[in-house]
């Protein structure tokens, strides 16, 4: 069984949407989800729609040898993003219309991009692009 | 409140904790070899080196291997008190598992022991069979393990997608370039050229033949990747009384640790151009009272050229921002000022899993007692520091290591 924690995020991404998870107890922003507020340690957890902007704080393009099931999707960059939430993710980045990463650089504004549900059902991360200024 | 404190033990303790003796053997792809056996090797090597037999050992700790579950299991159920002989004496045998770190910890969970009475000589054994096993196997291992599966799974992330974030990081915060990236790699294989024990021993490497390597991990270059390796390495410690009584009159004191985990899944490091180096060395520097400017050479992980470089920067070894030049010019090669991973590292001695920490380790003590091969032999070594990280770089892990007594080198 997909706990409901996990359940709640890809749903989520499915619908489009990047949720953090938001602490009932004390209002922080909690990326990764935890089972209990690292901040004041409530088990109240709930959920608040990302604004899904933030900055690229690094990123790299897989080319060769990745996991098993990602065979036909080399290749692919990941990226860590720190969203203005002020917490952070792992998450693929959009590539250029020429299929490769070069105007990507550290430090620049991206935003999240919604997948399609069928994409965000087999593929359950956030994508994120360049910011539109 | 203070996040450092002193050690319990100084360097007049009677219980302070020493290594007195080292064991190891090459790294590469070995497939005629086989685990129990050169675990039985390695032990028996440095038994020999510290003048002990097996049963001058009352505590083991086992270094888990990578390579399969079923010869881990063999190691956390006391197999290798019964190879040894020491089935009915050894009072202890149990693993500790910090990846990449875990030599770090080993030392700290033996140092403690013994400092404390509860034993007096521990033994550490390390073997690895990654050269050997199914490649594609050990990929889908490390691609599936120590990753968050809820969170990053998902996106496809493996080892070299990590070391490709944290080089990214790294270089575009120091404004490093691929050929002085490359250039790390290079001074290792410079060492692994004098280290019998090293798999590219016999391989030279230069810059341009790494930057013209196909791309692995933008912007890591496949020749900046480690290779999977099997290896094997062991270290005995003991209290300084019991080495003195046995006439062990030059040993290797541990002078302080310090420790940073910083986080567990690579989304989450806050720096990836920082990690847990800076604040790891100045916990140890606060323990031991000394600093780089004391020590005459590292040991410190090296799986990828960045986190080694940012290390050099975080131990205060050079300048902020410098690593990656101040290893293009030489310092941390054969011959410079500061030498750094005498073996060839991960990258050139060969990546034994969580043995490539290990081996560094034991390189330290090696070097300090004076027992290297006389051209990678450094003058002189008193002190060393060792650095260690496990996982996706999820903690730092500081040794400082000294010389006592008047043997070593000259």
């Amino acid at each position: 069984m997909t706990p409901p924690i996990v359940a709640d995020f890809r749903a989520g991404l499915i619908r489009g949407e990047l949720l953090v998870q938001k602490c009932n107890s004390c209002g922080k922003f909690n990326m990764y989800p935890r089972y209990a507020c690292p901040h004041c340690q409530s088990e109240s957890l709930g959920w608040q729609k990302a604004s899904g902007k933030g900055v690229l704080h690094s990123f790299t393009i897989l080319r060769l040898g990745p996991p098993e099931g990602f065979e036909n999707e080399l290749p692919y960059a990941l990226g860590v993003v720190k969203l203005d939430e002020g917490v952070q993710l792992l998450g693929r980045l959009v590539p250029d219309a020429d299929g490769e990463w070069k105007s990507y650089k550290c430090d620049e504004r991206v935003e999240f991009a919604p997948m399609s549900a069928e994409h965000a059902e087999k593929r359950p991360c956030a994508w994120f692009k360049h910011a539109k200024t | 409140m203070s996040d450092t404190w002193p050690l319990n033990v100084d360097a007049k303790s009677p219980n302070d904790p020493v290594f007195v003796g080292i064991g190891e053997i090459p790294s590469g792809k070995y497939p005629q070899r086989t685990f129990i056996g050169d675990l039985t090797k390695v032990a028996i090597l440095a038994l020999k080196d510290a003048g002990m037999v097996p049963r001058d050992v009352d505590t083991i700790l086992l270094i888990p291997c990578l390579h399969g579950f079923t010869d881990q299991a063999d190691l956390v159920f006391s197999r290798m008190v019964e190879e040894l002989g020491l089935a009915g004496h050894a009072k202890a045998s149990f693993m500790i598992h910090s990846g990449g770190s875990t030599s770090d910890n080993a030392v700290r969970a033996a140092s403690g022991l013994i400092a404390s009475g509860h034993a007096r000589t521990v033994l550490v054994l390390q073997c690895e069979r990654w050269g050997s096993a199914d490649v594609m196997e050990m990929i889908n291992s490390l691609s599936k393990n120590g990753i968050p599966g809820e969170w990053e799974l998902p996106t496809g992330v493996q080892f070299n997608a990590i070391g490709g974030l944290i080089t990214q990081r790294y270089m575009a915060s120091t404004g490093s370039t691929p050929a002085e990236m490359a250039s790390v790699c290079v001074a290792l294989r410079d060492w692994a050229q004098l280290n019998p024990n090293a798999m590219y021993r016999g391989k030279k490497l230069t810059v341009e033949q790494v930057l013209a390597s196909r791309m692995a991990s933008d912007p890591l270059h496949v020749m900046e990747c480690p290779m999977l390796a099997d290896g094997a390495a062991a270290f005995v410690m003991t209290s300084a009384e019991n080495a003195k009584k046995r006439g062990l009159d030059t040993t290797v004191r541990v002078a302080g640790s310090g420790g940073c985990v910083s986080h567990y899944s690579i989304g989450q490091e806050n720096d990836l151009a920082a990690l847990g180096w800076a604040t790891a060395a100045k916990r140890a520097y606060a323990q031991s009272g000394w600093g780089p400017k004391d020590a005459q050479f590292g040991e410190i992980y090296d799986s990828y050229a960045a986190v080694t470089t940012i290390a050099v920067e975080g131990f205060g070894i050079c300048e902020p921002g410098e690593g990656a030049r101040w290893f293009a010019a030489g310092n941390a090669s054969p011959g410079g000022k500061f030498p750094c991973n005498t073996n060839g590292g991960l990258l050139s001695a060969g990546h034994t899993g969580v043995g490539g920490g290990t081996a560094l380790l034991v390189e330290g003590v090696r070097q300090l007692l004076g027992r290297a091969e006389s051209e990678r032999q450094i003058k002189n070594a008193q002190r060393c520091i060792i650095g260690g990280s496990g996982g996706s770089y999820m903690d730092a892990q500081v040794l400082l290591l000294e010389r006592t007594g008047k043997g070593g080198a000259k």
